[in-house]
């Protein structure tokens, strides 16, 4: 790729992107200010949670989508939405890593908030926030993945310059909506 | 259907430890956070900051992560630092768009500043922090990304499933850790 660099090509077709990231974040941040109650006041444990959460997003669908993006190149995985055997083992897989992922990180996070001197409700409150939150968008950003990186492929987006940072960030944002939405139940 | 490409037990048994590794750090950036609890009760405008702070300077550093490790097996770039055309023109271009998106942030945070009742020359100075604090970050988390993409390379190891993960993860520790430090300097 990169035979002779250009930086000004490099620079507008990145920015353009990342000014629509950067809208789409400041949306995710106002989510998160809308949660302010509950970071703050009743649920401290909560903010443990987020930056890890909204990480292991990025994450796993960033290796799915750089996954699908070689298999689509290579012919491994055809341009169309029908449930191959290999889309199968690449989605499952994902859904499985977010689970146990999310799991883990609800885990970890309520035992450093034992450390800190957190209640035994925030304990549990953390690992079902953590878990809900990561099933929820796991599956819709999945899909949506899917969708997406089949969509680049057929448009010809470069999936390192593009369809990469357009997804981490949706995938920030839907993260950061899940999130809100279980928390209005726990 | 002959043998598929992909095994479940590979993709999950390569990923899960990375993932974790990834999430004890970004787990420390959210107890930045926790630490910082009464200065967010003052100005809850700092949670608004962190996704695009963590998310721009993440999304940035994978594009470098990424051009870097096409470049590194291409054998454009040689996995060291010092003079290479390539590479400080890509560092160049990665400076020019971070310049450029965050600028664009902070004229956002200016008028939210505005927006939410914050005077004329507090709302100046939470521009100019912020702005600061995504230099910084940008600063620490792109070295890291050329160290990362580097050592991963010279090692053996995919940089694709290395050092996109952790870059992410460092680059929450720096945003978190830059803002927070910006905030405290202008007394929120």
């Amino acid at each position: 790729m990169p035979q002779s660099v250009n930086v000004r090509a490099i620079v507008i077709q990145g920015l353009s992107v990342l000014i629509l990231c950067a809208i789409i974040e400041i949306l995710t941040g106002n989510v998160m200010e809308g949660m302010q109650e509950r970071i703050t006041v009743t649920l401290p444990g909560l903010i443990l949670v987020i930056p890890p959460l909204l990480d292991l997003r990025g994450n796993v669908n960033g290796a799915l989508a750089s996954r699908l993006g070689t298999a689509l190149h290579t012919g491994i995985v055809e341009p169309k939405l029908s449930m191959t055997d290999e889309l199968k083992i690449n989605v499952v897989s994902s859904l499985i890593l977010s689970l146990a992922a999310s799991a883990t990180i609800g885990v970890i996070a309520s035992l450093i908030g034992l450390l800190f001197g957190m209640s035994i409700i925030n304990f549990v409150a953390l690992i079902i926030i953590s878990v809900a939150a990561g099933f929820i968008s796991g599956i819709i950003l999945t899909a949506l993945t899917v969708v997406i990186s089949i969509f680049a492929y057929i448009r010809g987006w470069d999936p390192d310059n593009i369809t990469a940072p357009l997804m981490a960030t949706i995938g920030d944002l839907i993260t950061m909506i899940s999130i809100f939405i279980v928390v209005l139940f726990v | 259907m002959t043998m598929t490409a992909y095994s479940m037990k590979r993709i999950l048994g390569e990923s899960y430890p990375v993932l974790i590794l990834c999430a004890i750090l970004s787990l420390s950036a959210g107890l930045i956070l926790h630490s910082q609890l009464e200065s967010i009760k003052t100005l809850p405008l700092i949670l608004v900051m962190v996704p695009p702070i963590n998310g721009i300077n993440n999304n940035v550093c994978s594009i470098l992560g990424s051009r870097l490790t096409s470049a590194l097996h291409i054998g454009t770039i040689e996995p060291k630092f010092g003079k290479q055309a390539i590479l400080r023109k890509n560092i160049q271009a990665t400076w020019i768009m971070s310049l450029g998106v965050f600028i664009f942030t902070s004229v956002i945070f200016f008028a939210l500043s505005l927006i939410s009742g914050i005077n004329l020359l507090k709302s100046l100075t939470i521009m100019i922090a912020f702005f600061l604090a995504s230099m910084a970050a940008i600063g620490v988390t792109m070295f890291c990304t050329i160290w990362l993409a580097f050592t991963s390379f010279s090692k053996g190891l995919d940089p694709d499933n290395v050092v996109i993960p952790i870059v992410t993860s460092i680059g929450d520790i720096a945003g978190v850790t830059c803002l927070i430090i910006a905030m405290k300097i202008i007394g929120v």
